[in-house]
C-alpha cells in the first residue's frame, strides 16, 4: 500500500473534537471549488482506489476473515469504476440547472460533513464509494469503520484521500475513527450534517435517532421465485453465481428460494449439477441450530465457505461445495432458514403455484427484508405474473432474471438502476430513501425562482359580425360557408311572439335550410328549462343553435348546447370554482362536434354573444352553476341593432348599467391586459356618450342604440378574457336574494365597490402575478379621464368620476339604494350574512384587484342598502 | 437478631431467619454500596405496592453488613414445582402472571436496565468488535420504564401456605426498563440451571401471555449472557459465548 501521510489517532472525544475541526476546515475550503477541480479530484481519487482494488481487497478478507478476495476485489474495482463512470459528467457545483425562459436554476451546494458508517462486509469496497461520493459533491467524510473491519476500511479512505490532496484536494477533508465504540460512532453521527449508514438494524436506527438527517439502509431477506416458465439453467446459475458471490455477504443475495413444484426437480438437480449440497433432515436441523442463535445470526458463518459453515454444524460437505441447501416448508420467523443468512447458505420451498410462491416471498420479506430486494425468475412473456409479484413485493428492488447480489447494486445487470453499495429500503425499510443511494442524495439544492409572469391569451369568437343590418348577411354563411342543412333557434317567447325570429327563419327558408325552435326560454333559465329545450334539439338534430335573445335565452342555449354535444354533462364538476381558468382540475369536454353555435343578442348588455360563461340554476335545489370555459365560447356573434332598436327602457337601462359594471371591472380586473384595456375603455366611453340617449330616445336615436350594442359587445370580449370583480360577485347574490334584475343589482353597488377597490392601502391585493401593487385608482382615474372626466388632480378625477356615474344612473332611472328598491330591510338584514359569505365565494371574487374580506363585503352591502 | 436458623447460604451472602423476619449477611468484603443499594431497591420496590418481604432495618453484624426484612412464609415456587412434577406447568403459568403483574408497576426512581447492561457489556472483556455489536444492539432496543427484577426465577418466588398470595424476593438486580429483558434474563436462568424444556415453554407463555413477538425477547439474549458472563461462572462461559457471538445482518 502505498499510502504516505500521517495522522493523529482517533481515539477520544479530545482526538475526535480536533479531527473533526480539520474536516470542517478543509470542507469549508473544499465547498469552493468549481465543477471542474471536483471532476478532477474525483477522477484521481477513482484511479487510485482502482489501482489499490487488490491489496485493499487482501486486507479486508484477512482483517474480517470473511469473504473472498477476488470477489472483494470486484466489488473495490466496481466501487471505484461505476460509481466514476456514472456520475464523471454529473453536475454537482454551483448551478446545475437552468431554464431562463421559466426564470428558475437549481444550484447545487454540499451539504458538509457526512458521517459514514462503513459495515464489516464490504468495508473497503464500500469505503471507496462513500469518499467518492464525498468528493464528487464537495462534501468532508468521517468513516465510523466497523471494530471488525477498521484497518482495512481507513486504509481505503486513505487511499482515496491521499490521490484526492495530490490532485489538488484540501488535506484533512476525511476523517476517520481509529478505535472504533459505540460512542465515538454516535459522536460522529450527532456532529455530523447528513449520516450515510450502512449497517445493521440497529446502527441504523441509532443513525435515524441521532437528531442528524441520515440516509440510512437497511437488511434484506431476497426471496427469489423461480416460476415454472424461467429459464431453470439460467436461474439456479445466476442464484449460485449471486449466491457464492464473496461468501454470500451482499445485502441483496438470495436468501430462499422459491420454486414452482413443477420445476422443482429440474432446479434440484441443476443446483447438483453445479456443486450445491442438499442437506438431509438430520443434516438440516444441525445446520439450523448453526446458523441462528435464539433468532440471530452466528457470527462465525457470515462470509464462510459452504464447506466451514457445513463442518461447524459437523456436517461433512466436499470441499468445493458451493451453496448448502436446506430444503424447508416454514417461512415462519421461528423457521432459522428463513433468517437472512450472508452466507452461503440458501433456504429451498416448493410452491404449489405462483400464488403460494408470491404469498410465501411476502412473509419472507416480512421476516427480515422489509423494502430491500426481491427477484424472480420468469418467461418475460408473462406480464400478468410480474405484475402480480410487483404489486406483491414490499421491497424498493424487484429483479427480474437476474443474479440479485449483482443486480441489486445496479449498473451490473441492468443499466438503468444506479450503482450503489448503498440501498436504500424505503419507509418499509424504515429509511428515508427507496432507491440506491448516490451523488443527489449528498447535495443541497438551492432552487432560485425569478418572478414570472402567466401567459395570457385573449380569446374570442371566431367571428363577431356587427353593424345595422348585418344579420341575414351574416347568416348566409350558414349555407355557403358551413353547408349547414339544420338549425335550430332557441329564444323566449316574447321574442317569438313578436317575430323576431322572422328574419331568421326567413333567411334560413330562402337558403333551404330545415329549422326547429324553441321559444320558451325563462328568464334565470332552469335546468329543468333547457332539458325541455334539449329534448327537442335532441329530436331534431340540427347542426346549427342560433341563439336569439338577451342573456337568459343565450345563456340557456349555451347550457343546450353542452346537453346536446354531452348528454352525461355533470354540472357539478363544470361549475367546480377555478383559481386559474388553464390550472382548473375539470376538463371541459370538447364542444362544437355536433353543431355551430350562433349568437344573436337582442340587448345590449350581456355580452353574452363573445363570452365563455353561461349561467343555469338547478330548480330542485336552487344551485346556480356557474359555468365557464372558453369550450362555451360561440362559434359566431351577430351584432345587428335591428334586434335591439325597440328595447323597452327598463331593459335598456339596466343592460346599459351593466355593460358599463363589465368594462369598469374588466379594466380594473388583476387580468386585465392591453387587449381588453382598449376595448374596455372605449365600451366605458361608449356608455357614458350614448346610454342616456338610448335610454331616452330609443329607436329614435339609432347610432345611439348602435353604439350601445358595440360597446356591450367590446365590453363582452373583455371580461371574457380579464374576468369581473367583487361588484359582480355582490351583484349576483343580491339578485338572487332579493330578485333584482342583474343590472340594477350591479348599478346599486357600482360606485361603492369603486371607492372600496380604490384603497391605497387594502387589506390585501388580489393574487396574480401580474398585479404588481396596488393600483386599482390610477385605472379609475385612467378610464375617467379616457371618458372625458376633468378634474385637477387624480383625487378629484376620481371623484368626479364617481359622480358622473351616479348621474348616469339618475338619468337613466336607476334609484339610489337597495332600500329604494322596496327590499324588506328586515329580510335583508337576516338574509346578510349568508349572502356575504357567497359573494365572497363567487368565482367573480378571484378578478378583484382588491381581495376582499367578507366583514369589507357586508358594510358594502350595508352602505348600497342605505345609502351610507 | 439470633443467626441461628440458616435458610439459604448463596456466594458471598448467608440468609436466616429470625421469627418473622429474614436476615440477609453479606460476606465482610461485600460492596458497602452494593448492600444499601439492595435496601434502597427494596424500599422503592415497597411503594409500588408489589406484594414483597419489607425492609426493616440494614445493620451491622459482627462487623458484617446486613438487610433484615419481613420474611416470607411459604413455599418457593422452584420447591412446589420440583414436589409436584405434575403441576409443573400450571406454577409455571403463575410464574409467568406474577412476573406480569411485576411488569405493570412502575419505580422511576429505580436504575435503568439499559444503563446496567452498557455497564455489564463494558465489564465482560470480550473484544471489541463483540462490544460494538452488543452495543449497538442494546442501543436500538427500547426505552422502557417496567418495573424488572433482573433475577426473576421459580426460587425468587414464594406462595403462601394456602396457594393465595406471593411474595417476590430478592431485589438485589432490580432496575426499571423493558420486560422483555427481564424475561430474556429469566429465559437464560431456566438454561442455566439445566432445565431447556421449561426455558422454552417459559418463553412461549410469557409471550402469549404479554402479546409479544418472540424474537423480540430473543434480541435481548445476546446482552443478557454477556451481562451473565460478567460473573465469570467458567462453566458458563462456553454456553455464553454461544449465545453472545451472534451479529446484526448488514
Amino acid at each position: 500500500m502505498n499510502t504516505k501521510m500521517t495522522y493523529e489517532v482517533v481515539d477520544s472525544a479530545e482526538t475526535f473534537e480536533r479531527m473533526l475541526s480539520r474536516v470542517r476546515e478543509a470542507q469549508k475550503l473544499y465547498a469552493s471549488y468549481t465543477q471542474e477541480q471536483v471532476d478532477k479530484i474525483f477522477r484521481a481519487a477513482a484511479m487510485a482506489a482502482n489501482q489499490q482494488r487488490i491489496p485493499l481487497a487482501k486486507m479486508a478478507v484477512e482483517e474480517t476473515g470473511m469473504g473472498v478476495v477476488e470477489d472483494k476485489v470486484i466489488k473495490n474495482h466496481y466501487a471505484a469504476e461505476y460509481i466514476y463512470n456514472t456520475y464523471k459528467n454529473t453536475k454537482t457545483c454551483g448551478v446545475v440547472e437552468e431554464d431562463p425562459a421559466f426564470g428558475i436554476k437549481k444550484i447545487a451546494e454540499p451539504i458538509g460533513v457526512i458521517a459514514a458508517v462503513i459495515p464489516t462486509t464490504n468495508p473497503t469496497s464500500t469505503a471507496i464509494f462513500k469518499t467518492l461520493l464525498a468528493l464528487k459533491t464537495r462534501n468532508g467524510i468521517i468513516i465510523s469503520p466497523h471494530p471488525r473491519a477498521k484497518k482495512c476500511t481507513i486504509e481505503a479512505a486513505k487511499v482515496v484521500l491521499e490521490a484526492a490532496v495530490k490532485a489538488g484536494a484540501p488535506e484533512g477533508l476525511f476523517g476517520w475513527i481509529d478505535v472504533p465504540s459505540l460512542e465515538l460512532t454516535n459522536t460522529v453521527m450527532r456532529e455530523a450534517d447528513i449520516i450515510l449508514a450502512t449497517g445493521g438494524p440497529g446502527m441504523v436506527k441509532a443513525a435515524y435517532s441521532s437528531g442528524t438527517p441520515a440516509l440510512g439502509v437497511g437488511a434484506g431477506n431476497t426471496p427469489a421465485i423461480i416460476d415454472d416458465t424461467a429459464d431453470v439453467i439460467l436461474a439456479v446459475n445466476s442464484i449460485i453465481h449471486s449466491k457464492t458471490f464473496d461468501n454470500g455477504m451482499i445485502c441483496a443475495s438470495e436468501q430462499s428460494v422459491i420454486v414452482l413444484d413443477k420445476v422443482y426437480k429440474a432446479v434440484k438437480e441443476e443446483f447438483k449439477k453445479r456443486g450445491c449440497y442438499f442437506l438431509n433432515k438430520a443434516e438440516t436441523e444441525k445446520v439450523r441450530k448453526t446458523i441462528i442463535i435464539n433468532g440471530a445470526l452466528n457470527a462465525k458463518i457470515v462470509g464462510q465457505k459452504a464447506h466451514t459453515i457445513a463442518a461447524l454444524a459437523g456436517v461433512e460437505v466436499p470441499e468445493t461445495t458451493k451453496i448448502i441447501i436446506g430444503e424447508v416448508e416454514s417461512v415462519d420467523i421461528s423457521e432459522e432458514f428463513a433468517h437472512e443468512k450472508l452466507s452461503p447458505v440458501l433456504a429451498m420451498y416448493k410452491a404449489k403455484d405462483f400464488d403460494d410462491a408470491i404469498k410465501k416471498a411476502e412473509q419472507l420479506v416480512a421476516d427480515g427484508g422489509y423494502g430491500h430486494t426481491s427477484s424472480l425468475y420468469i418467461h418475460v412473456s408473462e406480464k400478468e405474473k410480474m405484475a402480480k409479484h410487483q404489486a406483491a413485493m414490499k421491497t424498493c428492488r424487484i429483479l427480474v432474471n437476474t443474479p440479485s447480489s449483482q443486480g441489486g447494486i445496479g449498473d451490473l445487470y441492468n443499466f438503468k438502476l444506479a450503482p450503489s453499495l448503498t440501498l436504500g429500503c424505503g419507509s418499509w425499510g424504515g429509511n428515508s430513501v427507496s432507491e440506491n443511494v448516490g451523488v443527489k442524495h449528498l447535495i443541497n439544492i438551492k432552487t432560485v425562482a425569478e418572478r414570472r409572469e402567466n401567459m395570457l391569451w385573449f380569446r374570442v369568437p371566431e367571428k363577431v359580425y356587427f353593424k345595422k343590418g348585418c344579420m341575414p348577411v351574416a347568416l348566409d354563411e350558414l349555407k355557403t360557408e358551413y353547408h349547414k342543412k339544420k338549425a335550430f333557434i332557441v329564444t323566449d317567447t316574447f321574442l317569438y311572439q313578436n317575430g323576431y325570429t322572422k328574419p331568421i327563419t326567413d333567411k334560413l327558408d330562402e337558403m333551404g335550410i330545415q329549422y326547429s325552435c324553441f321559444w320558451n326560454v325563462q328568464p334565470d333559465p332552469t335546468l329543468a328549462n333547457a332539458l325541455e329545450g334539449t329534448k327537442q334539439i335532441r329530436d331534431f338534430e340540427p347542426d346549427v343553435i342560433i341563439a336569439l335573445g338577451g342573456g337568459s335565452a343565450m345563456d340557456a342555449a349555451k347550457i343546450m348546447w353542452v346537453l346536446y354535444e354531452h348528454p352525461d354533462a355533470d354540472f357539478e364538476s363544470m361549475a367546480m370554482d377555478f383559481m386559474d381558468i388553464r390550472k382548473r382540475i375539470y376538463k371541459f369536454p370538447k364542444m362544437g362536434e355536433k353543431a355551430l353555435f350562433v349568437a344573436i343578442p337582442t340587448s345590449a348588455g350581456t355580452g353574452s354573444e363573445v363570452t365563455p360563461f353561461a349561467i343555469i340554476t338547478d330548480e330542485k335545489t336552487g344551485t346556480k352553476w356557474p359555468l365557464a370555459d372558453y369550450e362555451l365560447l360561440p362559434n359566431m356573434a351577430i351584432v345587428d341593432v335591428d334586434n335591439m332598436m325597440n328595447a323597452p327602457k327598463g331593459l335598456t337601462s339596466a343592460s346599459g348599467i351593466d355593460v358599463m359594471t363589465h368594462a369598469i371591472e374588466a379594466y380594473v380586473s388583476i387580468m386585465a391586459t392591453q387587449f381588453t384595456d382598449g376595448l374596455a375603455l372605449k365600451a366605458i366611453k361608449t356608455v357614458f356618450d350614448y346610454l342616456p340617449s338610448a335610454y331616452e330616445n330609443g329607436a329614435n336615436d339609432p347610432i345611439a342604440r348602435e353604439k350601445m350594442a358595440e360597446a356591450s359587445c367590446m365590453a363582452g370580449m373583455a371580461f371574457a378574457n380579464a374576468f369581473l370583480g367583487v361588484n359582480h360577485s355582490m351583484a349576483h347574490k343580491l339578485g338572487a336574494y332579493h330578485h333584482l334584475p342583474h343590472g340594477i343589482a350591479n348599478a346599486l353597488i357600482l360606485t361603492e365597490v369603486i371607492r372600496y377597490n380604490a384603497a391605497d392601502v387594502p387589506t390585501k391585493m388580489g393574487t396574480f402575478s401580474q398585479y404588481q401593487y396596488p393600483h386599482a385608482k390610477e385605472r379609475y382615474v385612467e378610464a375617467a379621464r379616457f371618458a372625458g372626466i376633468q378634474g385637477k388632480n387624480d383625487d378629484e378625477v376620481f371623484e368626479n368620476f364617481i359622480k358622473a356615474l351616479e348621474d348616469l344612473k339618475k338619468k337613466i332611472g336607476i334609484k339610489k339604494t337597495i332600500k329604494d328598491y322596496g327590499v324588506d330591510e328586515k329580510y335583508f338584514l337576516d338574509t346578510l350574512d349568508e349572502m356575504v359569505e357567497n359573494a365572497f365565494n363567487d368565482q367573480c371574487t378571484g378578478a378583484n384587484p382588491r381581495y376582499p374580506l367578507m366583514s369589507e363585503i357586508k358594510e358594502i352591502y350595508l352602505k348600497a342598502y342605505y345609502g351610507k | 437478631m439470633k443467626l441461628e436458623k440458616v435458610i439459604a447460604v448463596r456466594t458471598s451472602k448467608t440468609i436466616y431467619r429470625d421469627g418473622k423476619y429474614a436476615i440477609k449477611v453479606f460476606d465482610e468484603n461485600y460492596s458497602k454500596a452494593d448492600v444499601l443499594n439492595e435496601a434502597l431497591n427494596i424500599a422503592r420496590v415497597e411503594e409500588t405496592g408489589l406484594s414483597i418481604p419489607c425492609v426493616e432495618e440494614v445493620t451491622k453484624i459482627d462487623g458484617k453488613w446486613a438487610i433484615v426484612t419481613d420474611y416470607a412464609e411459604g413455599k418457593t415456587l422452584a420447591r412446589l414445582m420440583e414436589e409436584d412434577h405434575e403441576k409443573k406447568d400450571k406454577y409455571l403459568e403463575r410464574f409467568v402472571d406474577i412476573q406480569l403483574e411485576m411488569h405493570s408497576k412502575t419505580a422511576p426512581m429505580l436504575n435503568r436496565l439499559k444503563d446496567k447492561m452498557k455497564r455489564k457489556i463494558a465489564q465482560t472483556g470480550l473484544d471489541a468488535t463483540t462490544r460494538y455489536e452488543l452495543d449497538a444492539r442494546l442501543e436500538s432496543m427500547p426505552k422502557h420504564n417496567k418495573l424488572c427484577h433482573g433475577d426473576f426465577n421459580p426460587t425468587n418466588v414464594v406462595i403462601s401456605e394456602d396457594g393465595e398470595h406471593y411474595t417476590i424476593l430478592d431485589w438485589a438486580h432490580a432496575t426499571q426498563g423493558n420486560a422483555s429483558a427481564d424475561a430474556a434474563r429469566t429465559y437464560l436462568l431456566f438454561w442455566l440451571s439445566g432445565d431447556i424444556e421449561g426455558a422454552e415453554k417459559y418463553l412461549e407463555l410469557f409471550c402469549k401471555k404479554s402479546d409479544t413477538a418472540k424474537q423480540y425477547v430473543q434480541k435481548w439474549l445476546p446482552i443478557v449472557a454477556a451481562s451473565q458472563s460478567v460473573k465469570g461462572k467458567p462453566e458458563e462461559q462456553e454456553f455464553l459465548m454461544h449465545w453472545v457471538n451472534v451479529v446484526e445482518y448488514e
